[in-house]
């Protein structure tokens, strides 16, 4: 482990709310060039809002989140893409009256100027290549795991440092999930590093690297996912054996 | 194929003056329906682009048309100068209402803009030494010459009016295929998605705003020099303005840059139909056929027109190709 290069993500006393209250307190999670990492965490335990604190859409947080050393929290959300942090969000959001392939080009929005789309685009249809046979589809006629597979070929068209993903496998079918969880392994292969938030513990354990454990807002555990999937509060919680 | 159709429709509308009697009601109404056509289209960038059904526009139009009179009145400016200041103050205006608004989705948005026109017209018929209050204002009548906007007979003021009409449209186009368009598309489409891509999307709402509201003043400006007369009650009119622009876009088709076109030839000439036609037989006739008829449109196609045309024409050449 790298410990000694300049951290990719470093979040240090971190604390959020809404108007009904405090949802993250005193958050700290550091992640390392390359890594993979997960978290995992019941219900409201607050992880879709650690992300957004991340793509500064919580608006009200405290603390510091320092990105290749630079500090996000003074940066406005539209910036956030441009600096190499693609966030895919909670449930899937495309373009529904766009079709696949505009879907994709917009994803380079923040880099419009750069050349390079067409390899982009190739790139993210050799990943998913259902997209490909798709790419004149609306994306609104897509099933649920196209549409999910069309949200994270999006945010690869930044080509992005980190990309952060938010529960890409709810409601799926498992033979799509594990197709998503394949692309998303290959994607870290390829040398992007990656935070996934995932209910399927399991899941997430076995592709992940890390993973931090959040319980009502703290974290509450850290480790290697390997020593995470058989620390014995882990199994108990959130792998029910 | 289609440009050539705009072109040949283009020369039909600017040649179709000479063949009506120069200060007729034909040519009056080809005007009006010239200017809401324009109107409409400058809504659509907000209510088709953005998606935000304003009703608020009057107070735009308005405050072009009060701004633009009045320094004719006090200094003799030029109404093409008074153009300018009503961009100026109409994208003003348009950037103070949108920024408190719009965060606000469908209804509250809606009436959010309504209020705000109607607080323009309140305080039109407030300040009087400045308006002239609930008696109106006049454009003051002088020399007829291009640079004062003084014209005789009917054929130049429809001309402006057209041309009006295609600078409108011409921006529109130039927005809803350019990058901002597909921002706003992105944006109304799926405001998660959008920001999660880096669209600003106060900032591309924000943009709609300003150009629709200069717009609308600038055409604001327009409609007192057709028009000479005009009071609070007309210009920052919910329903003789507000509704009505918006209505131009919503019949011919939302989004699309014929839709207030189409919207504006039917319903204004319609209008004016009803009223010609009925309004001497009972009392709140006319208004009343007109809504039916207007109800009837969106019922069989709340799309707009353009969707009728879409589907009759469009599909079977689709499925051949
Ligand atoms: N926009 C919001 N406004 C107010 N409260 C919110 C908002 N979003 C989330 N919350 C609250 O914050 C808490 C944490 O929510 P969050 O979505 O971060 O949890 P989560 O761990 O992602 O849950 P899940 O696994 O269900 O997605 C919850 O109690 C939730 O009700
Ligand atoms: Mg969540």
């Amino acid at each position: 482990m790298p410990s000694d290069a300049v951290p990719l993500l470093e979040i240090s006393s971190l604390s959020a709310r809404y108007d009904a209250g405090e949802v993250l307190q005193d958050i700290s999670l550091t992640m390392h060039p390359q890594e993979f990492l997960c978290i995992i965490g019941a219900n409201t335990a607050g992880k879709s809002t650690l992300l957004r604190c991340i793509s500064r859409l919580v608006p009200r947080a405290r603390g510091s989140i320092r990105f290749h050393g630079q500090e996000l929290m003074d940066q406005p959300a539209h910036a956030i893409p441009g600096l190499g942090i693609a966030h895919v969000p909670e449930g899937r959001h495309v373009f529904p009256g766009m079709t696949v392939e505009e879907n994709l080009c917009l994803g380079a929005f923040a880099i419009r100027h750069r050349p390079g789309l067409a390899g982009r685009l190739e790139a993210v249809y050799a990943l998913f290549p259902r997209l490909a046979e798709r790419r004149r589809q609306r994306a609104g006629t897509l099933s649920g795991g196209e549409q999910q597979m069309v949200a994270i070929g999006r945010a690869m068209m930044l080509e992005p440092r980190l990309l952060i993903l938010d529960e890409p496998s709810h409601g799926l079918a498992p033979i799509i999930v594990e197709e998503l969880h394949r692309a998303l392994v290959d994607i870290h292969a390829r040398g992007t590093s990656v935070l996934l938030v995932e209910q399927n513990t399991a899941l997430a354990l076995s592709v992940a690297g890390r993973g931090y454990v959040l319980e009502a807002g703290r974290v509450v555990l850290e480790g290697a996912a390997r020593s995470l999937a058989q620390d014995p509060r882990v199994r108990e919680a959130y792998l029910g054996l | 194929m289609s440009r050539a159709l705009v072109a040949l429709a283009l020369l039909a509308a600017a040649l179709l003056p000479l063949a009506l009697e120069s200060e007729g009601y034909a040519i009056h109404v080809l005007t009006l329906a010239l200017l809401f056509a324009a109107l409409g289209q400058a809504w659509n960038i907000v209510g088709g682009l953005a998606n935000q059904m304003s009703l608020g526009h009057a107070a735009f139009f308005g405050i072009g048309a009060y701004a633009a009179t009045i320094l004719q009145i006090r200094f003799g400016l030029s109404p093409w100068l008074g153009l300018v200041v009503a961009l100026a103050l109409g994208g003003l205006a348009a950037a103070l209402i949108s920024l408190p608004t719009m965060r606000l989705r469908g209804h509250y948005f809606a009436l959010a803009t309504l209020a705000c026109g109607e607080v323009m017209r309140v305080i039109a018929n407030t300040a009087a030494p400045l308006t002239g209050g609930p008696a109106g204002i006049s454009v003051p009548f002088g020399a007829e010459g291009v640079w004062m906007m003084r014209f005789e007979g009917g054929r130049p003021i429809y001309w402006l009016m057209l041309g009006a009409l295609v600078v409108v449209t011409v921006v529109f186009e130039v927005i809803r295929r350019g990058a901002l368009g597909y921002r706003l598309r992105a944006v109304r489409e799926n405001i998660a998605a959008a920001e999660a891509i880096g669209v600003d999307t106060a900032r591309v709402k924000l943009q709609a705003a300003v150009i629709s509201g200069a717009l609308t003043a600038a055409l604001g400006v327009l409609y007192a020099q057709f028009n000479f007369f005009f009071d609070p009650d007309t210009v920052f009119g919910v329903a003789s303005i507000s509704v009505r622009i918006a209505l131009m876009a919503i019949i011919g088709g939302i989004g699309t840059a014929a839709g207030p076109i189409l919207g504006a030839l039917i319903v204004i000439p319609l209008e004016e139909f009803a009223n010609a036609a009925l309004s001497d037989r009972a009392a709140g006739l006319s208004q009343l056929v007109y809504g039916a008829v207007l109800i009837a449109m969106v019922l069989v196609e709340p799309r707009g027109l353009m969707a009728l045309r879409f589907s009759w024409t469009f599909r079977p050449r689709r499925a051949s190709a």
